[in-house]
């Protein structure tokens, strides 16, 4: 059922995504063409100027879609639809907030990469793959194997991060949709109780040795990265896991709203 | 024909005579098999139970007959069918003559009058 | 499997201090078509989306097939809101798809014989779609369904006549044993000889139960007549 939501998710956005990826990657294309150092003449302005509105636009619309998504086709008519599939309230915010956070990244790759073909000049591959090649010989010989860990921890708080961005928001329309009137008003309120509950759960966590960025911790050199290495571990580790409990939390609000207090109009 | 059903009256006593109706008739022959009773339910735009329910009393009626296999049909004993049309045509009249009565028609002048009549449809 | 579809046992829902079902005590049995009958805001809405779990009870229970809403409920129960609730994007074939991709018991070739017969095109956005088309699209999603509790949320209000005939034709030919249809709306006229059954409810409670033919026979009238006395404004 879960791979059944996700296929729905990914058809009902990606009707409007796809279109501007490839709009953004196109306009990429043709500033490549466009601009040189000597012709800023105003067709390069317009066709540069549309790129950066695609581009803009597009990020707006990751963040528009993924509360649209939720609000209007969990919340609104829509949900007597998707709340009598035979399918258990958590898949749906699952469902939702995965596709969100697919869209978001793959917006990133793709503003990246549209960034890439128009900058990118003859040689420049080259020039950077060799420098991505020292730098990770580099990093390498200094902290071993770590560097592994290292990266794959980086992605894990980029990416938790961004769930718990999202779930704040998906718990805060949800606490909105309790109220009958100023339901948007609510929502607000609800961001920013929930946002000043995780500062002081996160002042709490703090005060758990070893969690915070310390003073003890100083970098002013490369033997100091590798000597505070368990530090360094300790402290994004347990970033990851502060970061784990908020998710849970904003997620359980969410569900625990939508299983039993639901009251569509 | 046409199921015409009114709104006061239950349905399944409705549907009875209407069956009745139909047999008397001849539109359903002695012997013959009867629809099933969703068919017939669909027909008539009734709920199958209902239909149900009045398929049942004819067969207690003797009217209707089931087979354990093929379903239901119209009895083959003609006397019976008689007997019921007989029945049937003896309760319309009481009923009629009832009515009669209250107008304040003498039997004489009543059977004069349905003379008249007869003679009339037959031209 | 029990003849009880549909189970209610001191059923009550509140909204803050207003209560909008007070109380009710029902059992339904399968192979039944019944009317659920009552003015505006009587707490017939309220009743059938709490089968559906779109709400949950203050107190009391509800079971369907004897087990509370929920996933393995809402396999069995086929619902058709008051409202139109499909997303607008999709064209009529994709929602069959969407139908068929989340529900065992969904017949497609049902769907598109009816679509058919409706004069509807399966190629057709339903955006583009008149409300009352988009209704009728609804209700034959939900027909398309082998389902054992169908719960209709008036169903015939906002179609013409000659649909309307069609659509009781559909609920009858849908029939089956195993199966019950709950149908509520203030039509009564217009239904009545399809009903084995009906539950008549005022502000949150049943105010009475009986079959068709023991209202027209006892009371010598019909259900739509009786409505009219009980429900006198």
């Amino acid at each position: 059922m879960l791979s059944k939501l996700f296929k729905y998710e990914i058809k009902a956005t990606g009707r409007i995504f796809l279109p501007l990826l490839l709009a953004l990657l196109l306009f990429a294309v043709i500033n490549r063409f466009t601009i040189g150092p000597e012709k800023f003449d105003t067709p390069a302005m317009i066709s540069m100027a549309i790129y950066i509105i695609i581009m803009v636009g597009m990020f707006v619309m990751t963040f528009i879609m993924m509360i649209q998504r939720f609000h209007k086709n969990l919340l609104c008519d829509e949900g007597y639809l998707m709340h009598t599939l035979p399918v258990e309230p958590w898949k749906h915010i699952v469902s939702k907030l995965f596709v969100s956070m697919l869209w978001m990244v793959i917006s990133g790759i793709a503003a990246l990469i549209s960034i890439l073909i128009i900058a990118l000049k003859k040689g420049d591959l080259t020039k950077f793959t060799e420098a991505l090649a020292t730098f990770y010989h580099q990093a390498f010989e200094l902290l071993g194997a770590s560097v592994y860990l290292l990266s794959f921890e980086i992605i894990i708080v980029l990416l938790i991060t961004l769930a718990s961005v999202i779930l704040i928001i998906y718990a805060s329309i949800a606490i909105g949709h309790l109220f009958n009137q100023h339901k948007m008003l609510a929502s607000f309120g609800a961001f920013i109780a929930l946002s000043v509950f995780s500062e002081i759960f996160l002042k709490l966590f703090n005060l758990i040795p070893g969690t915070a960025h310390s003073s003890n911790i100083h970098i002013s050199s490369v033997h100091d990265l590798i000597s505070m290495q368990p530090a360094i571990q300790l402290m994004i580790a347990s970033g990851i896991i502060f970061t784990g409990l908020v998710c849970a939390a904003y997620f359980a609000v969410t569900n625990f709203i939508m299983s039993k207090r639901l009251n569509l109009e | 024909m046409p199921w015409e059903l009114k709104s006061d009256r239950p349905i399944y006593t409705q549907l009875i005579e209407h069956i009745e109706l139909m047999i008397f008739s001849g539109v359903y022959p002695l012997g013959s098999k009867l629809p099933s009773v969703r068919d017939m339910a669909q027909d008539a735009a009734v709920n199958p139970n209902t239909m149900q329910r009045a398929l049942v009393k004819l067969e207690e009626d003797g009217l209707i007959i089931t087979h354990r296999t093929s379903g239901r049909s119209i009895t083959e004993d003609a006397k019976m069918v008689d007997m019921a049309k007989t029945k049937l045509a003896q309760e319309q009249i009481s009923e009629f003559l009832g009515k009669m009565q209250l107008m304040g028609f003498e039997q004489t002048e009543i059977l004069t009058i349905i003379d008249a009549m007869v003679k009339e449809m037959k031209k | 499997m029990s003849t009880i579809i549909l189970e209610c046992d001191g059923l009550i829902k509140k909204f803050g201090s207003k209560v909008a079902v007070a109380g009710v005590n029902l059992k339904i049995e399968r192979g039944q078509i019944v009317g659920l009958l009552g003015p505006n805001g009587s707490g017939k809405s309220t009743l059938l989306k709490l089968a559906n779990e779109l709400l949950t009870p203050s107190s009391g229970t509800i079971l369907i097939g004897g087990a509370k809403p929920g996933v393995e409920t809402k396999k069995i129960v086929s619902y058709l809101p008051e409202k139109t609730y499909l997303n607008d994007w999709m064209r009529v074939h994709q929602i069959i798809e969407f139908f068929s991709d989340f529900y065992e018991d969904f017949k497609p070739e049902k769907a598109y014989d009816m679509l058919k017969s409706l004069n509807i095109n399966p190629q057709d956005r339903l955006k583009t779609m008149s409300k009352g088309t988009k209704e009728k699209v609804q209700l034959i999603l939900v027909m398309s369904r082998e389902a054992e509790l169908y719960l209709l949320d008036e169903p015939i209000g906002g179609v013409d006549p000659a649909a309307r005939d069609y659509i009781l034709k559909t609920i009858l030919s849908n029939y089956n044993e195993k199966a019950t249809v709950i149908i509520s709306t203030h039509l009564i006229s217009d239904i009545e000889n399809i009903l084995d059954y009906v539950v008549f409810i005022n502000q949150g409670q049943v105010v009475m139960t009986s079959s068709v033919d023991d209202i027209r026979d006892e009371k010598g009238k019909s259900v739509d007549a009786l409505f009219r006395e009980v429900f006198k404004c």
